[in-house]
């Protein structure tokens, strides 16, 4: 670790924990192994094999590969699912299965394995009652929770019957619950559509910035390049390739200059000057790239109010989620503070996010100056369309929820985005 | 707690939400009221109840077993095959907690439903004579020999073993003891012989049998002497004649001053059947002692023998009927918590068809414990120490679930005295339940949750 990632790292969190001044790594692994043998005993399969992992805190670090290359498999190793053959796993310097550490972990499994039976909300209830959470943080989290994977309005929906990226979305919620300070994700962003996509990466950068460490596993290679600050490439259950994603990928013997559109005259002085230094130069216009252009299209369609069933979400953080600066644990906060006498008694309910008040003068209107709102990029509520109510999109929504929504959101953090952002 | 807490009622919904449930309700709604008005026992108001409670508690207590059976496998097995327990095992949740939360929320679901069904049961077992209108005679017999908890005495057992010595010896010196058989078969064999004669009068005898600590609930009900006769040679109407003189024989014995009254019967009964001779509560003595006696009248002419096992009983009401009908069904939810314990060990380390499989044979096998034992038994004095050692112990190790049949209580009204409950939950629960769910323990705690993938 050089000076300057220490310095960064000790201003960043210097006063949130002592353990981390005396641990180096979130995650470290120390010669791990996992053999598969056979019904006789035989050894048939090295998963992984000798794997010495180190992850800083506060670090994004991808861990990639191709299928079968033993990456899911460490995961288990390192939150006790699976017992290693040889070597030992360490997760925010203990046993990824003691509860102590356990507390302190959010993970994302390759597959969202949820309760069919449960809603949304119950499955968001259960897995914050075994974090023993008080009901009244759990009650605030879900719908801060709910609130940014953008399934407010499925929320009373068993969660059998949402689609994979839906379920993909109550799965990050679970991992989120309990404000881990290590995060990982298998796989986070199979099933997701471009948007959710884009969405995990901005949570997972934001979540960098409050403090967090993620380790992220995929074979996705755009995901990876985008948010992870090092990663580690796999085969064959040993590390093939480890290092800042910059050095990897920097090809040292090129250079890229990008200009706004100048003329031909102007592109030929250069070509010149370059030849003069006998080099190759090829000038071309950029082109987007199709997670942008796809991303732009679907807001537009967003814009004119196009119904859908789906999932819908916001850019929003969840408040709770421990900002990059401040000291005290939220959780305590919550707790201690006369919360209910700023907020309303009651979080919001899905029953109030249902709309239908008729005696609402015009609704549409509304509607109309929430869609054309210029700041929310992925503006959601609009065309939500609560599950209970079976009318055209314009009638679904009330001022209500919105109203309910800031103020958790403005009760659960002083990000000062957020409050620029509500404001505007 | 709080997390075990949050995995039982997350079984309890599973149970309920995924329809397990569901179809065992729908069943026993259904069927527990059509069996009150449908089932007519021997035809009398006592048989029609007797059937009704009989076949209305077997059959609650034979699908909550089932029911429990099932929902304890599926909630562990189904967790760890659709993989759900990734996201629950890591969060901070013990193994054991999990594995307590599960257990938990099966019993609790045992407890609700065994509370809505037996209230059902309880209903219409009190119902039935109102809807089919009761004559007097019956209800009394009813509140005599069904509405009520009867406690049964019989004789303490006579020692005989002077009596058996000599007429060893006696047979020996006469050089007519059978040269093939054991010496201990030819004592069993005399043994039953002496008893047989301790509880058999000659023409002209009297027998007297004592007890102590009779303690009917009410001196002011009545008791029961319940008997059958067996005789040598069959009487020409086959009816005996005796005389029974019921009360504190200790008065006549000693020519003490008679406080409590002694009541004499003459009698005319059928052999070989159960009959029932109704006295009045007040003739037990103030320290629960109370004599009976028979005398043989010798116009019978024959020998007459009370059959060890069931030819004399005193009966005497010593609870209510509620009371018992309470501890039957405690006695249900005895077998159930079992049963939870079994099928969650079984769900530890094996997959759900074959862990079912395993409890419906070990189910099976309790309720059958005792054919199962005697038959073993038979077969095994050939085998004698393999037998011994293997099969008999795993038989024992099973409850006896018919042994502790509630049925069997609440039919004859048979008091299932709180005692008697202690010692089959400690036998049932604290001993071989706990033992499945330490085992449950450590295999779950030492298994890998994760499967194989590659």
């Amino acid at each position: 670790m050089n000076r300057e990632e220490l310095s960064e790292r000790n201003t960043s969190c210097a006063s949130r924990d002592a353990r981390y001044e005396i641990m180096e790594y979130a995650v470290e692994t120390f010669s791990l192994t996992k053999i598969f043998s056979d019904w006789w005993g035989r050894d048939k399969v090295y998963a992984v094999d000798d794997l010495n992992l180190q992850i800083r805190y506060n670090e994004v670090f991808g861990l990639l590969g191709p299928n079968g290359s033993g990456k899911t498999t460490t995961l288990k190793m390192l939150l006790g699912l699976l017992y290693p053959t040889k070597g030992r796993a360490l997760c925010l310097g203990g046993d990824g299965a003691d509860p102590k550490i356990s507390a302190r972990i959010g993970f994302l499994p390759e597959e969202s394995y949820l309760y069919r039976y449960l809603n949304a909300r119950e499955t968001l209830d259960f897995y914050g009652r075994l974090f023993g959470l008080p009901a009244k943080v759990r009650k605030m989290r879900i719908e801060a929770l709910l609130d940014m994977v953008g399934l407010k309005a499925v929320a009373n929906r068993p969660v059998g019957t949402f689609s994979k990226g839906m379920a993909r979305r109550i799965g990050l919620a679970q991992a989120l619950i309990n404000d881990p300070d290590l995060l990982i994700l298998d796989e986070p962003t199979t099933g997701l559509d471009p948007i959710g996509t884009r969405q995990i990466k901005d949570l997972i950068l934001e979540l960098k910035k409050r403090g967090k460490t993620v380790l992220l596993c995929s074979h996705l290679l755009a995901d990876v390049e985008d948010v992870c600050d090092r990663i580690a490439i796999l085969y064959g259950g040993k590390i093939q390739a480890e290092g800042h994603v910059k050095n990897l990928l920097l090809q040292a013997n090129k250079r890229q200059i990008t200009t706004s559109d100048i003329s031909d005259t102007a592109v030929e002085k250069i070509k010149q000057l370059i030849q003069g230094e006998h080099a190759d130069c090829v000038v071309s216009s950029p082109m987007d790239k199709l997670e942008t252009f796809f991303i732009k299209t679907v807001e537009t369609a967003q814009q004119q109010a196009q119904p859908t069933s789906g999932a819908v979400s916001t850019t929003r953080i969840g408040g709770f989620l421990a900002p990059e600066t401040p000291v005290e644990n939220i959780l305590d906060k919550l707790v201690s503070e006369p919360v209910s006498q700023e907020t309303p008694p009651e979080p919001p309910t899905t029953e109030r996010v249902v709309p239908v008040e008729t005696s609402e003068p015009k609704p549409d209107e509304q509607l109309l100056n929430k869609l054309t709102e210029p700041t929310r990029p992925v503006s959601p509520k609009p065309v939500v369309r609560s599950e209970k109510v079976k009318t055209e999109p314009g009638q679904a929504e009330a001022p209500k929820p919105e109203q309910v929504k800031k103020d958790i959101l403005e009760r659960l953090t002083d990000h000062p985005t957020h409050e620029k952002e509500d404001s505007e | 707690m709080n997390s075990i807490w949050a995995v039982a009622t997350n079984t309890i919904k599973q149970a309920l939400r995924m329809k397990i449930a569901a179809v065992f309700i729908i069943l026993l709604l259904i069927l527990l009221p059509v069996m009150g008005t449908a089932m007519t026992g021997d035809g009398t108001m006592k048989g029609r109840l007797q059937t009704f409670i009989s076949y209305g508690l077997s059959l609650t207590s034979f699908l909550l077993c089932l029911l429990t059976i099932v929902v304890s496998i599926y909630s562990l097995t189904s967790d760890i095959q659709q993989r759900q327990i990734y996201t629950v095992i890591t969060k901070p949740v013990r193994r054991f907690q999990l594995l307590f939360g599960k257990l938990l929320g099966v019993i609790l679901l045992d407890v609700a439903l065994l509370v809505l069904f037996s209230a059902i049961i309880y209903a219409v077992a009190i119902y039935i004579p109102t809807y089919f209108n009761a004559n007097e005679a019956d209800l009394i017999q009813l509140d005599n020999e069904f509405y009520t908890a009867r406690n049964g005495l019989i004789p303490a057992e006579v020692d005989v073993s002077p009596e058996v010595l000599e007429a060893y010896d006696k047979l020996k010196k006469s050089g007519r003891l059978p040269e093939d058989v054991p010496r201990e078969k030819i004592i069993a064999r005399l043994t039953e012989d002496q008893r047989r004669w301790k509880r058999a009068a000659v023409p002209g005898q009297q027998l007297i049998w004592e007890f102590q600590k009779v303690k009917p609930l009410d001196p002011k009900q009545s008791l029961f002497i319940r008997f059958k006769y067996d005789v040598s040679v069959n009487p020409p109407d086959l009816n005996v004649y005796g005389i029974w003189t019921v009360g504190d024989y200790r008065q006549i014995k000693y020519g003490t001053k008679i406080e409590t009254p002694i009541r004499n019967f003459d009698r005319k009964d059928l052999i070989r059947t159960f009959h029932e001779i109704e006295v009045p509560a007040n003739v037990v003595a103030e320290d629960g002692y109370l004599a009976v006696g028979f005398l043989n009248v010798p116009m019978n002419n024959t020998v007459v023998i009370f059959p060890p096992e069931d030819g004399l009983e005193v009966l005497y009401e010593a609870d209510t009927f509620t009371g018992n009908f309470i501890r039957a069904v405690l006695l249900i939810l005895f077998r159930l918590i079992f049963l939870a314990c079994l099928g969650i060990l079984a769900s530890t380390f094996l997959s759900f068809p074959v862990a079912i499989l395993l409890c419906l044979v070990v189910f099976f096998t309790a309720t059958v414990s005792g054919f199962c034992l005697e038959s073993f038994d038979f077969l095994g004095e050939n085998l004698s120490w393999v037998y011994f050692y293997t099969i008999r112990p795993l038989i024992l190790f099973l409850p006896q679930f018919d042994k502790f049949n509630p049925a069997q209580f609440l039919v004859p009204a048979r008091l299932l005295s709180w005692p008697l409950l202690a010692k089959v939950a400690g036998l049932m629960i604290c001993i071989k339940a706990l033992l499945l769910l330490l085992l449950a323990l450590l295999i779950f705690s030492f298994r890998e949750i994760a499967k194989v993938i590659i």
